[in-house]
Parts: structure tokens; sequence; C-alpha cells
């Protein structure tokens, strides 16, 4: 059993902060840059978020299975938690299977300076938001 | 002999005879190659003579190659060096990439024994099955570029492929005690010093070439394993992004768990950082991809910069432990400014680990005020001084000026600018730290306080199973979870580790980066297939065991102690921000661990019983007083 006990919690608090991203020009700009469409697919529960970073802003859709992405990452809800507060080992949860991703490895590589504000705002829009319980670290 | 070429090269410099010895299968067998080999001929060669001088001529130098060297496998091109370093004083084997190893295959060597010195500069020529040296005077104070080039072009012709050399440049001559051993310009026996050990017996180069292929021993056995292992590669992220970034991606990833040392340790964040990362790398450095003999990864990369201050022409680009060390380390976020001192640094034949901290440890004692621009014949070494960096990378390769003072390495320096200086240095038995920081990884902490070398992230795969790129789901003590910021469990993660390593990445030899797909059984078939024994994956640990044990009572023989096994205060200084805020390994409870397991005396050296134990008798003597 993860830490998060049904999908819509889940659904709702880490859309949310996908939204909170999209308004942040610091990352959304270089998102925007990357051209990028990619969806998010959570287990445990069971989640999808469709980021789409092709047009002149940022859009986040639930539960998009439909439009094809570019890149596919595929990984539990913890483990994705635990991401956005920077405290997953990056290189440990992909070589050991935890985190899978599907499509160009360079394009998702890029991202990564882009997303690196997003996890001092992870906690603080936990807090904010009332997932206070959730913020872990 | 399947998987060998089945000769020893032995040459004595001194007197300038060269001798074949056939390799034993029964000494193949138990210590497989590389570094179990390195080492058990080094400690045969040192005959009980303890008390040598490592710029003296009775100091060997060993080199030899591992059964898979000159397969067409992937992370497979390695090959090992060794002797007892100028900078540390004790025991040094460095982990080489390139074609340099194959090509001594080929030509029907496994390795070779130097022993003695030269009067003059010599060169030792290796081509078909025959060797000999040459007077090497017009070589002498060449870069390692030019006389790669030189040698590589006067093969050229018959129809054959160039000589493979390995050089030392000008920094060697000029017994550097961080001089590297440069293999076709962009492969380093990089760190501790080897390159002086040549430099002091005039050997200037080793040139080699050949046809020949070992045999194998069960051909359709290692075919069936290449198939398994092409879809693991194929599918592997960690392949893909080393091999579309280089080692430069660690910048991006490193740093999220705050890795990356900056500012001689004392930050883990900096915003200078971004302008280093394997973006800027691309649009400002990058000029091609480059790989070793037989390894479709290909994670070296060329660079070139066509104008301004720091202009270099194309040639091996900076890993990312130069970006670390030329970059962070001294907060230079000139990114160019690190291509020109990688650049001459490999011109040089200069270690840029050692160097970097060695710079960035000169630039807080000259903040600190205990360098002053007269000491640095006015140069400011003020933090991110991109001109200073590259001036002094250039002074200390020609031991000119300041970089007279800083050949000699961090330890030295700081011995000379006295006491209060000790808590600038970020070295362990004389060895700086790697740019992987063990506030972020407790493990990491103890392998530099253990390793035979002194801090190295190389010697044993500690740093890639605990960081991630290695996983031995097969290996039941290295398939669990770890948390890097807990010293706990730590002792056993890291002997595990080393013994496994001594296989694995020292003796078998398999790449830390581009094995990363293959599992400890796939590793143990591999070495099957190509040499017909039949080794289980016990027993590769138990004989990697052993050769652990030789490494250490090595660096025992040459004075370390348990006193050794320690980091330096900076590097158990808490940071007071970023991801690894706060946190300190606790050295006390896993030397403790470690020492128990391993069977050391409170001096560090293992007991005779486990030696015994080991079949290592003859080395109770060597290091019980
Ligand atoms: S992964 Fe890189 S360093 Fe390792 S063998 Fe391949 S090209 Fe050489």
């Amino acid at each position: 059993m993860g830490l998060f006990k049904d999908a819509e919690t889940f659904d709702t608090m880490l859309g949310g902060f996908f939204l909170r991203v999209a308004e942040t020009p610091e990352v959304a700009d270089k998102l925007l840059d990357s051209k990028l469409t990619i969806r998010f697919i959570y287990s445990d529960p069971e989640v999808v978020l469709f980021i789409d970073c092709s047009g002149d802003r940022v859009e986040v859709r639930s539960g998009d299975t439909d439009t094809k992405a570019e890149v596919e990452m595929t990984m539990s809800a913890d483990i994705a938690h635990k991401f956005w507060f920077g405290k997953v080992n990056l290189t440990a949860a992909l070589t050991r299977g935890q985190m899978k991703a599907k499509g160009p490895v360079p394009k998702i590589l890029k991202l990564l300076p882009a997303i690196k504000p997003t996890y001092t705002m992870y906690p603080a829009y936990l807090e904010e938001k009332g997932y206070g319980e959730y913020n872990i670290y | 002999m399947n998987g060998y070429a089945g000769t020893i090269l032995r040459v004595d410099l001194t007197n300038g005879k060269l001798k074949e010895d056939k390799l034993d299968p029964s000494f193949a067998r138990q210590y497989i190659g590389g570094v179990g080999f390195v080492v058990r001929m080094y400690l045969d060669e040192l005959a009980g003579k303890t008390d040598i001088d490592p710029l003296g001529p009775d100091n060997p130098f060993v080199l030899m190659t591992g059964p898979l060297t000159g397969q067409k496998l992937d992370g497979a091109a390695r090959w090992v060096c060794g002797s007892r370093s100028p900078l540390t004083g004790v025991w040094a084997d460095c982990n080489v990439g390139g074609f340099f190893g194959a090509y001594l295959k080929f030509a029907g060597y496994d390795g070779i024994v130097i022993t003695g010195a030269s009067r003059t500069p010599v060169l030792l020529r290796i081509e078909e099955g025959t060797a000999r040296l040459e007077d090497a005077s017009r070589y002498w104070g060449m870069d390692t570029y030019e006389t790669s080039d030189a040698l590589a072009e006067e093969s050229r012709g018959g129809g054959r492929g160039k000589d493979r050399v390995f050089t030392i440049g000008p920094a060697g001559e000029n017994l550097v005690r961080f001089a590297s051993i440069v293999n076709d310009k962009g492969h380093l026996a990089g760190r501790a010093g080897l390159g002086a050990v040549w430099g002091a017996k005039k050997l200037k180069a080793i040139t080699a070439f050949g046809s020949g292929k070992p045999d194998i021993a069960h051909p359709e056995r290692l075919s069936a394993l290449k198939g398994e292992l092409k879809e693991a590669y194929e599918s592997s992220i960690y392949i893909d992004a080393i091999h579309s970034f280089g080692t430069a991606t660690y910048m991006d990833v490193g740093v999220i768990g705050g890795d990356i040392p900056m500012k001689n340790w004392k930050l883990s964040e900096w915003e200078g950082f971004d302008d280093l990362g394997p973006l800027v790398y691309e649009e400002k450095l990058l000029a091609g991809r480059k790989t070793c003999y037989g390894c479709s990864v290909a994670c070296k990369r060329e660079a070139e910069v066509l104008q301004g201050p720091y202009a270099f022409p194309k040639g091996p680009g900076p890993e990312y432990e130069t970006l670390a060390s030329f970059g962070t380390l001294c907060l230079n976020r000139d990114i160019e400014a690190v291509g020109k001192a990688n650049d001459l640094c490999n011109r040089y034949g200069m270690d840029t680990i050692s160097l970097g901290a060695t710079v960035a440890f000169s630039m807080e004692c000259f903040e600190a005020g205990f360098l002053s621009l007269e000491d640095t014949g006015g140069i400011d070494l003020s933090w991110g001084n991109a001109d200073a960096l590259v001036k002094l990378v250039d002074q200390t390769g020609k031991r000119e000026g300041f970089g007279r003072r800083l050949a000699e390495g961090s330890l030295r320096l700081s011995g000379e600018l006295g006491e209060e200086t000790r808590q600038f240095l970020t070295t362990v038995k004389g060895l700086e730290a790697p740019m992987h920081d063990p506030r972020c990884y407790h493990s990491f902490a103890l392998a530099y306080a253990t390793s035979s070398r002194g801090a190295c992230h190389t010697q044993s795969p500690v740093f890639p199973v605990e960081s991630g790129g290695l996983y031995f789901p097969d290996i039941p003590g290295l398939a669990g979870e770890s948390e890097g910021m807990d010293s706990h469990g730590k002792a056993a993660l890291v002997a595990l580790c080393q013994d496994f390593g001594a296989f694995f990445t020292g003796s078998a030899v398999f790449c830390n980066l581009g094995a990363s797909p293959v599992t400890a059984l796939q590793a143990v078939e591999a070495v099957n297939a190509v040499t017909g024994f039949d080794y289980t994956l016990d027993e590769v640990i138990q004989l990697g065991r052993r050769i652990w044990y030789l490494q250490r009572s090595l660096s025992c023989v040459f004075g370390a102690s348990g006193a050794d096994d320690a980091l330096p205060a900076r590097l158990l200084s808490p940071l007071e921000e970023g991801p690894s805020a706060g946190s300190v390994p606790d050295m006390e409870l896993m030397l403790k661990e470690y020492y128990t397991l391993r069977d050391f005396d409170p001096q560090g050296r293992p007991s005779p019983e486990v030696l015994k134990e080991l079949g290592l008798s003859d080395v109770i003597s060597l290091i019980q007083p």
C-alpha cells in the first residue's frame, strides 16, 4: 500500500502542482522551449497526467490516454511524490526500473536543469494547498 | 591460451634487457588479470624490499590487460597499471580505457613489468610479438599530443593500422607528483602520479600494434551473451544518457542529491552551476564523440573552442570530474576555460582532479591570507578567476612560477603554508578527493578512507552502486535499497563492493560506466566464455577479496596505517544548505564495523589469520613488525 489512498487525491494534488509549475515563467519558458509532450503513467493509485509543452502555454491534462506523447514516464505515485521533493536517486530509480521512460532520452535529460527550481516549490505548494500531511521531508 | 595472449614482457630499463615469460594458466585462473596480475606481479618483483623511492629505479611499474581486453564487448576495453605513488607514497593502481590495451594483446602480450631506470630517454616499441627499446631523445619535451601524433605517423604505411601510444608529457618528465600517462591523447592513467614514475625512469612512451586475436574458449556462449546484453543495452536509459551527453550528464543528475562539491567543498549549490552543465557543454565545447576499443557506448567527448582567450583545437573534452574540479570547485563558471585547462592537462599529462583540488585549496588559502600575490607571482587567486586557473595549469605542467609549488599537490603545499591550512585540505592518504560528496552518500566516506590508493571513486564500484549506475540484483548484499545519508550497514556494502569490484572493475576488466547493464552473473559468464574457466559468482568474489587484500597490504607495506583511514575535516563538516545539509558520515561507526569485517588490527593491517586463510601467507612478514 502506497502513501496515497485514492487516485483523486493524488490526481488533484500532483495535477495542481503541475499547473503551478505551468504558471511559473522561470520553469514554464524552458518547458515550452522543449516542445515536449509527456505522459506520466502512475500506479498505486492509477493516475495519468499529460503535460503538453507543444503550444504557447504549458497544458496539464488529467486522464489523457489518447493523445500521442513523445515521452512516456511510468512510475509509482510514491516515487513520483518523492521525486518532486528532489529526493529520488534518479540514476538508481532508472537502472532499477522504478522509473521507466519511453522516448528520446536526451530530450528528457534536457529538462532536468529546467525543473530544478521545482524541488523547493513542491513542499511549499503542499503546505499552501492543505496537503501538509504529505510533506514528508 | 583462451582469453590471454599468453606472454608477459619484462623490461629492465637499467640494462636495457627485455625478456618474455609465459603466462602460467593456474596463475591466470587465480588472479584473473588486470589489477589481480598487477598487484601480485608487483609484490613478487619487490622481493621483500619495502623501503623504495617511488621515483627511484627500485620502484617497479606493472601494466596488465584483463581476459576481456580486446574483445568486441561493450564496456570491456579497459586495463590496469600500478606502482608506488610519488604523490601519496602508498600503492596506486589506475584503470585505463582506450585502445592501447587491446593492441598490446593483439601484439602478443598480456602485460608488461618494467623495472630499473634508464639514464637517457627511451621508448618501448611493441609490434606483432616483438619488442625493443629505442632512444626517445627527440620526443623528450614534446607534449602527449605531439608525441602521439609523431609516433602514430611514423608507424603508418605498410598497409597496417597506426601504433597505439601510451606516453607521458612534460608533467611526467618534470616529475609533477600527479602526472598522468596518456593513451591516444584522451584515455589517462590519471591519478596518483604514475606519469612521474615514468619520468623518473626516463620512459617516454610505449607503442603497441598487433593483429593477433586471442582465442575464445566458447565463442557460441559469448555470442549468446552478447545477444542477451544487446536488449539490455538498448533499453538502458543510463547508457542512452552517457552516450548522448557523456559523463557531463552527471552535472544535472548529481546536483539534485547534492553530490557535486563547490567552492572547495563548502557548498553544494551555486548560481553559476548552470553554466557548466551538459547543454552548455553541447553549445560551447562539443566537437565530436569518441569511444574505447569495441565499445558502442561511446561516452567520450571531443571538444574545441575556436576563438577567444581560451581557444584550443579539437581534442578529447573534459569529463564530469574535470567540469567539477576546474569548474564548481573553484567557482569558475567559464566552461571554455574548463575546456582549455583540460586540454592543457591532457597535453602535459596531468590529473585534473588533483590539480583542480590543489588550485581550489590555494584559492581558499589566498582568501584566508595564507597566500599573497607575492607568493603567487602576481596571480590573483580569487574564487572563480578563470584566467588564473588556466595560467596555473600551464605553470604546473612546466613546473614554473607558483606552479612549481602546486606540482607537489595540496598536502605538501599545506605543509609549507602551515598547520592552519590543513582545514582546507580534501585529501585521504595524500590523494585529493574526487568530485563526489561523502556527506551525500556516506558509503563514499568509508570507501575513500579505506581505498588502498587514497580518496578514490573508481577503485571499487561503491560509487556507481550507491549512486545507482550499477545494479547487481544477483548479489544479495547489493540488491537492496540503500539510504545515501545513513551510515548504518555501509561497512558491509563497501567491503562487498570492494571484493566484487576487484573482480569486476579491477581484474575482468569491466568499465564502471559502460558495463552498467551487465549483471554479476553475466560478467562471470563473459569471463568464462572467453577463458574457458568455470568460475562461479561466489568464487570470483572470493578471488576479488584476495586481490583486494593484496592491494591493501601493499599500502601497508608502504607505511599506510589505521590513522590514514580517515577523512579530512572539510569532508566531515556539515553543509548549511543544499540537499545534504546537516548530513555527516559517522566514521567511527563505519570504521569500527569495517575493521571487524575485514579483520584488521588497530594499525589497519590485515591479521595474519585472514591473510593465511586467503593464501597470502607470504605477505604477513612484510606488513607485521
Ligand atoms: S563506456 Fe566510455 S569509458 Fe567505458 S569503455 Fe565505453 S567508451 Fe570507454
